[in-house]
Formats: C-alpha cells, structure tokens, sequence
C-alpha cells in the first residue's frame, strides 16, 4: 500500500496515478481492443498502411460471413459440453477424495496422496502419446465415443486432477474440526457430514476451483489437436486454429471468428473475476 | 523545545464523516501525554495527523515551534511505536534499530554505539541478531520502543503499544515505561483505550470521544471532576453511576426519594455517584435512595451489589467484604456527602465544580 | 455427574467423545478407500500409466498405428543426442526462457505495484490488467500475426511513425522468436500480476508507515522493505513460469509452426511432430522424457537456490 503521507504538495482533484494507470491499461489492452476494431473493418480498411484506425461503417457482415465459413455453433456446444462435463466431474471427484485426504484416516492415506501429487509434476507431453493410445483403446473396446475423434476423448483424461484434489483437501482442512465433531455427536453420519456439514461451507473453495478448471479446460489446446480430427468434434480453440488455416490472409474475417470465440470466456472472466484472482493468488501463497 | 501543538486540527472524509473536529492541544516539552477515548474517539486520528501519515483537512501542526503540516513523516524528527509493533522481519534485531540511522546517513560508528546503547537500555542486548520472528510478545514491543528510541527524536508516538501483550506482561511493562521516561523525558503522545493504562501512565490525560476533546486533566483532575457523563463513566472501573433525577425548589427527587438542600436549578438533572462513595443501608433509613439487591458479586477484597433503582435503572455499590444479601431485598442507597456529582440531563455538562452538598 | 456435597467440587463436564483411533479397516477405512477410488481410477489410468507407458515407448520403435513394436534398446536417447534439429530446438527453448521468465516477472511486478494503490477505478484498472489470462493461446497467437504484419500491422505503422523501417517480425528467422517473446510476456502478464498484488498486499500497510518515519523515501521503502518480501512470490512465479517456459508450444504452432526455417521451433514443438506428425512415437517419448528430467532438475536447482538466499541481510 502506498502511503498517503503528509508533505505531497499535489491539489489535482484526483491522484496523478491516473495519469499512470490509465496509459498502462490501455497498453495492455490494446492488442484486444485492435482486434475488435479490425473485425469491423472491410478488407479493404485491413489490409490498408498506415492501418486505418477508425472503420467508416462497423461492418458486422464479417461476424455472420465467418459463421458461415466454420460451423461455430458446434465449436460452441463442443467446448461447452466438454467443460461443463469435465468441471462437474472435477468437482464431485476431487472433493470425494479432498475430504477423505483430509479428514478420514485409512490405509496407506500418506503413500497414496504422495503418488497422487507425483503426477504434477510430470508435464502433459510425457503422457500424451500413451493418453493418445489408450484413448483410442477405449474408444475401439468401450465406447466410440470416447475414442479417437470425438469429444468423448477430450473428456477422460480430464475428468480428475491431482490439483484438484490438493486444492480442495488443503481447504476442507482449514474447516474447523469442531464443526464436524459437534454434527458427528449429534449423530450425523460420516458421510453426512461431508454433505451437510464441509460442502456447504466449502462455496468458495469450489468456485475458485470451479474457475480454474473452466479456464483451463475451455482453452486447452494440444490435447484436442491430437485427438481431434473432424470439423465437427472441434472445441474452440482447435475450430479457431482450423479457420485461421482456411483464411489466414482475410484479417477482418479472422479477427471476427476471434472476437467470437474469445467472448465467452472473457466475460465469463470479468463476471467471476474474483474466483480466477483467488484460484491464482492462493496456489502463489502456498506454492 | 519539543512542545506539540494541535491548533483547530480538524479531519474529515467525504461522506461527512468527522474523525476529528478542531482539536486545539498543547502538549509541553518532556510532558507524557495521554490520548484516551473508546475506538472511533479520533484518538489514532489524532495520532496519525500527527506522525504525518495522514493530513488534516485544517488546522495546524506544530512540532518544536515549527509549522509540521507540509511536512512528510521522514522529515518531523519524530518516532512511532505501532500496536503490531510493525518490526520489519526481514531484517535482524539490529537492523531494525539502525535502519532509521541508516536513512539520515548517521555514520557506522555512531550507529553502533547508540543502537547498543539503546538495547542495552531495554535489555534486549543478546537479542540484537535475531529475527522479529524469533521473538516473543514481549521482547518484540521492546525492540519497537527501542528503533524509536535510538533515533533520538524529538517527540514519541505511541499507538496502544501495550494492547497485544497479556496481562501480566502489560503491567509490567507500564511500570517499565514510567521508568524510562522519568530518565529519558522525551516529549510523549500515549494513544489507549485502556482508561486504566491512562491514568497510570499519563501526566496529563485528554479524554475524547465521537472526534472532540471531552476533557484535558490529570488523573485526578479527570477522574474527581469529570467535565460531563462521558468523562465521569469512562473513567473509572467499575464506571461512575448515573441516574435520572429532578430537581425542585431545592429538592433533588430521584427514583421515588427525596433529598434536600440540593444547590442546584430547578429542573431535570443527571445524578452521578461512584460506587466505591456509595453505601449500603436499610431501606427504611431517612434520606435514602430506594433500591432493591439485583446481582452479588464477591470479589475477595470487597463486593460489588447491583442494584436497581425504581424500574430498570442499575446502581452499581461497592460494598465491604463479606456482604451477602439476597436478590430483592429492599435497600436504601446513601449518598456521599461530598461526591454526588450534578450534570446537566440534556448536554451532560458538568453542572457544579465542586460537590458539596448536604443531605 | 457427580456432584460432591462438602468440597464444593465444580460439576464435571460431560465426557467429550474419544477421538477415533485409527483403524484401517473399520468403517473408516472403507469409508475412506470407497471415497478416494474414482479419483485413483481416474489419475491412475490417465496420470501414471501413462508415465509408465511412455518410459517403455521411449525404448521401442513405434507409429501410433501398427500395433508391432520393437524393441530399439537406447537408440532413441542416441538419436536425440546426435539430432541437430533437437539441438537446435534446445538453444531455441533456452533462449526462450531466459527471456520470458524473468521479462514477465518484471512486466508484473511494475504493473502490479502501479496497480497496488486504491483510487477510484482500481477495480477496472487491474480487470484491464488481468484480463490477459483468459485470452487463449491461439487467439494470442493470431491478435500477434496480425499486429506484426509485416504490411499492415499495427506495430510497424507505430514504428514507421519514429523513423524505423518495417520489420518482418515473425516472418524473419532472426527476429521470430523474440516477438513470440513478447507475445507471451503479454499472454501471462495476467497471471503475474495476480500473484504480485496479492503479494504486494500482504505486506502490512504498517511497514511502509513505519519506515516513512524512519526516513525513508518511497522508492528505497520499495527497494528495502517491499521487494525483501516478495521472496515467495518471486519463487513462485520463477518456478512456474519456468516449467511452463520450456514446454512451449500452443503460441508457436498459432505463429510460425515452428518456423520460419525452424527457427522458432523448440522442444515441445519438435516432439509433437515427430510424434504426431512423423509418426516417430518412441522418438518423441524419449525427448518428452528427457524434457521431464530437466524440468525436474531446474525446479530442483531453483528450490536450493531460493533456500540459500532466503536470509539474504
């Protein structure tokens, strides 16, 4: 916190910080904010130098053209679903076994939560390929949907993390025992407790989590550009990347298909704002 | 000269909150002042303006003479001694003490002697390697006292120091500080909610309350003639009594008594007694206040009786040891001769300098 | 209860109920295995095996798609040693790194100490400031072609405007892998930022205070007092950024595929296309495994590092 010491001989009506602040921001933000207006602009605007700053008429065209051009709409729903299924599978999974790291005492609790937090530390590209391969046997001897080519496959390896778990262990752990002892003498079940008791409490924990596995699912890249061949089983990014392909010279219309795609998760960003911050700062503190 | 002048300093917030409304103070030279007041009374306010760490929105400041308002704290040769002590804990012990001599660029010789001076004055010498972190409580508030002491300024501040240490340890340390300023009488402002702490410690006390000085006293002067209720039942433990009564051609009715000879006004007026000037008689005896026992509570050397007083209004009677009296029964509370205090029932004033009055 | 008569004892308390003892295979230990097993499942097939897995691919000759695998001894871990594009694609992830980690902890701890102040508008300031982490690789990766573009970018309008002639930017093998740089000092500044302020806020107010009356001016209270105790941040983020540094790959293949003339082509890159683009799947899982070894090594070195200069006076 800066100081607001006595001797300042400053009488602006407001901090001369602004004057800081403001240029900073904008600096920041202006790749994004160049390509808005470039979406707007016609091709002839684009690819025009010195580039023009301010489109004549915003030619919104460019937005349903790239529509058109790239079926978007699954694009949509495929991360969507993606998402929606991986985040819920994270959340019920990882505080299962969060709350019994923290609160239940059984055999070979200490090895098994070691071995678990061991994955962390190995990076995606050791176990892509072999995710790769037994993705695919799943998806020959299971399901095919799981398999190779389908969003089923983006799913499974995703559906539990070791960060998760560590994540939500290390907050039911701060739950005071107190709590759960009291619930237990009034005769609430093990279980019960973990339901009645540590989930409820337990709201922003999860939703910073929650944040945290939206962002990281939502955006993930390599893992669907493996897996994932066909127009319409592409998720966001890899839709994105495969249009880039098509139409890598028409800027305008790009830069549409980019706003686009980029839409969902920044307002998803600014609306939950503080559970990204929070998921960000906590796992920084903690290390 | 490190005389402190406070003249019609006034702070407040847009949102129109005043902490502070035209404080006029003037602490003199080696003087330990005491700034004593419940939280929101702009007692750290005061402090604060004064360290330079916040401005006042008018109203001057004066430090040894000189006008301190344009001023940052760095440059008003004063020292602070935080509640959380604020020790930086990166640093040792030592580091601690010399980084305020390091900053007016004291040279290395002269900081040495004065921070070993100043440790051995408070007897933290065998601590002067370690961390803030590997200290206690205790030995972490000295070496608070110490980096301000060490830098020589010409005023100390201070902001409730004593509040985090437990009880014990915060006598001790009270009559510690006593100690340190009869030999070192730097000019002190003392910030506390404690009105205890503040009547030990001070030469002078300014109660305050809601931003305004209520009074500027010594202990005695605050504590035997209080300016108004605020005054008369923050000080003191447990606090002053006061109770409703009315006054008429020259007889005081309260709480379905009367009582005579009363040299004030006509009109309603607030009564205050303390509990160790009350005492304990039969309900039948004349001139008495009507009463019935509430709650008993023994505590070795004397018992405290609440009492209530017509329907709900508490007297609280220090009574000798030993008194044991049942919940209900009927007493008769007598008041002193000459410390039945007079407030106005409206403003709170203080309505008679001295009390005397004869029932 | 018992309630003694002349001693005047206090009435015992009701007994609080025994802490359980640990017994694995009571209700509890069932309770606890039938808890943890979908995410020992789960990891297990997808977060160990696979480790397993790989470390034998990494000895055996594969294509992903026949099922025949033979059995090729150390010739990978040979292979990768005598490679010149792996090699190549080394000095490409060290220079990457070197540049990124310590460029985004600056950019992040400048923004994060503008922003660590309350005027009105904060909020919105460091929204603007955040924001950057919910931009996904790829568009990062195409918002940066089209800002570079040699003949209609932005930046080289910006720089014609001071005198400097246009410049290829990504298309030039010199200067690629420093604007992919830059591009990713932007896309992780968020980050940065958020671990910083969060830093910079748990230092208390009072330590600023108290070194004012001490004297000091704000920009050594910044250098003595604020930036000392940034220690863990900086640990943290050095780590972080590191690991996530030497396994880039997203922003270059949105970029310059690896180019141009493999010159921004690092380790990541080079492995998925030998692994899914060549089909050399024991190739690939030998340098993923070698990847794995040095990541571990470097957050090895830096942990013990960290810890040596820790008490720093």
């Amino acid at each position: 916190m800066t100081v607001d010491v006595a001797g300042s001989r400053w009488r602006l009506p407001f901090s001369p910080w602004h004057l800081v602040l403001i240029p900073l921001s904008f600096l920041l933000v202006v790749p994004l904010l160049w390509m808005l207006i470039t979406s707007l602009e016609t091709e002839g605007e684009a690819n025009h130098f010195p580039p023009v700053l301010f489109p004549a008429k915003p030619r919104f065209a460019n937005y349903t053209e790239a529509w058109a051009q790239a079926p978007f709409g699954h694009f949509f729903l495929n991360s969507l679903t993606v998402t929606v299924v991986v985040l819920v599978s994270n959340l019920v999974v990882c505080s299962l076994a969060g709350y019994a790291f923290a609160r239940i005492r059984f055999l070979g609790r200490g090895t098994l939560f070691v071995v678990l937090m061991a994955t962390l530390m190995v990076p995606f590209q050791v176990t892509m390929i072999p995710v790769f391969l037994i993705v695919k046997w799943f998806g020959v001897n299971v399901w095919e949907g799981l398999g190779i080519d389908h969003i089923g496959a983006l799913m499974l390896p995703n559906l539990a993390t070791a960060f998760g778990i560590f994540f939500l262990r290390q907050f039911f752990q701060t739950v005071p025992v107190e709590l759960e002892e009291a619930a237990r003498v009034d005769g609430t079940s093990r279980l019960g407790v973990l339901f009645k008791i540590v989930l409820p409490l337990s709201l922003p924990a999860m939703s910073t989590l929650a944040a945290l596995t939206v962002l990281t699912s939502w955006n993930d890249f390599l893992w669907p550009l493996i897996v994932i061949t066909s127009e319409d089983q592409m998720t966001v990014p890899l839709g994105l990347s495969y249009f880039q392909g098509a139409h890598h010279v028409q800027w305008p219309l790009l830069m549409a298909a980019n706003v686009m795609s980029l839409l969902p998760m920044l307002l998803v960003f600014i609306g939950a704002q503080r559970y990204f911050v929070q998921s960000v700062a906590s796992t920084g503190i903690k290390g | 000269m490190a005389e402190v002048e406070f003249r019609n300093v006034t702070r407040s917030y847009l949102g129109g909150v005043t902490a502070l409304k035209g404080l006029n103070l003037t602490v003199a030279d080696g003087e330990f002042l005491i700034l004593v007041g419940p939280s929101g009374c702009g007692k750290s306010t005061a402090l604060r303006l004064l360290a330079g760490l916040d401005k006042p929105t008018d109203g001057e400041i004066r430090i040894g003479g000189q006008v301190v308002n344009g001023l940052g704290p760095g440059e008003r040769d004063i020292a602070m001694v935080f509640q959380n002590y604020a020790l930086y804990p990166h640093m040792t012990v030592y580091r601690n003490l010399a980084y305020g001599l390091r900053q007016r660029k004291t040279p290395r010789a002269e900081i040495e002697r004065r921070v070993r001076e100043t440790a051995e004055l408070l007897q933290i010498g065998e601590l002067l390697d370690r961390k803030p972190g590997q200290l206690s409580g205790g030995q972490r508030q000295r070496v608070a006292m110490g980096r301000a002491l060490v830098r020589q300024p010409q005023a100390f501040l201070l902001d409730e120091p004593l509040s985090n240490l437990d009880a014990k340890l915060r006598n001790q340390v009270r009559g510690d500080l006593k100690r340190l300023h009869r030999e070192l009488p730097v000019t002190s402002i003392y910030v506390t909610h404690d009105q205890v702490e503040a009547m030990t410690l001070g030469d002078r006390l300014c109660v305050m309350a809601g931003g305004e000085v209520q009074q500027i006293g010594s202990t005695d002067d605050v504590y035997n003639r209080p300016a108004n209720t605020f005054v008369a039942a923050f000080m003191g433990s447990p606090p002053m009594n006061l109770l409703p009564g009315e006054v008429r051609s020259g007889t005081l009715h309260l709480g379905g008594s009367q009582l005579t000879a009363v040299p004030c006004p006509d009109g309603p007026v607030t009564v205050g007694a303390r509990p160790e000037h009350l005492r304990l008689d039969s309900a039948q005896a004349d001139g008495v206040v009507q009463a019935r026992v509430d709650v008993v509570e023994p505590l070795g050397s004397h018992v405290l009786v609440t009492t209530i007083v017509g329907d709900e209004t508490r007297v609280i009677v220090q009574a000798p040891a030993g008194t044991d009296l049942e919940t209900g029964t009927p007493v008769g509370l007598v008041l002193p001769a000459e410390r039945t205090y007079f407030f106005d029932a409206e403003t709170g004033t203080a309505l008679l300098s001295r009390e005397r009055i004869a029932l | 209860m018992v309630i003694a008569e002349n001693t005047k004892a206090p009435p015992r308390p009701a007994p609080v109920p025994p802490r359980r003892r640990w017994r694995p295979w009571g209700a509890d230990g069932v309770t606890g295995w039938a808890l943890v097993t979908p995410a020992v499942v789960l990891i297990g097939i997808f977060g160990l095996l696979p480790v397993l897995m790989s470390l034998q691919l990494s000895f055996q000759h594969s294509d992903l798609l026949t099922p025949e695998t033979p059995w090729v001894g150390f010739d990978n871990y040979r292979k990768m040693a005598d490679d010149p594009v792996f090699l190549e694609a080394i000095k490409h992830t060290i220079i990457y790194t070197a540049l990124f980690v310590p460029g985004t902890m600056l950019v992040g701890l400048l923004v994060a100490a503008a922003m660590n102040r309350s005027v009105r508008f904060i909020s919105v300031y460091r929204t603007a400031a955040y924001i950057t982490m919910a931009v996904s690789t790829i568009s990062q990766g195409i918002i940066f072609l089209w800002l570079t573009d040699r003949d209609y970018g932005l930046v080289n309008a910006a720089l014609n405007g001071v005198g400097v002639p246009s410049q290829p930017f990504l298309a030039s093998p010199s200067q690629a892998i420093y604007v992919i740089v830059a591009m990713t000092i932007w896309g992780w500044t968020g980050f940065s930022v958020i671990v910083y302020l969060a830093a910079l806020q748990g230092v208390p107010a009072e330590l600023h205070e108290a070194a004012a009356i001490d004297g000091a001016k704000p920009f050594t209270r910044f250098r003595t007092i604020t930036v000392p105790l940034l220690g863990p941040a900086n640990l943290f983020l050095l780590v972080w950024l590191t690991i996530n540094a030497l396994q880039l790959f997203d922003e270059v293949y949105a970029t310059t595929r690896g180019g141009p003339l493999r010159a921004t082509t690092v380790i990541v890159y080079y492995l998925w296309d030998q692994a899914f683009v060549h089909f050399d799947a024991g190739y690939a899982a030998a340098m993923a495994y070698a990847l794995f070894v040095v990541i571990l090594l470097v957050t090895a070195v830096q942990f013990r590092l960290a810890r040596r200069y820790a008490h720093h006076p």
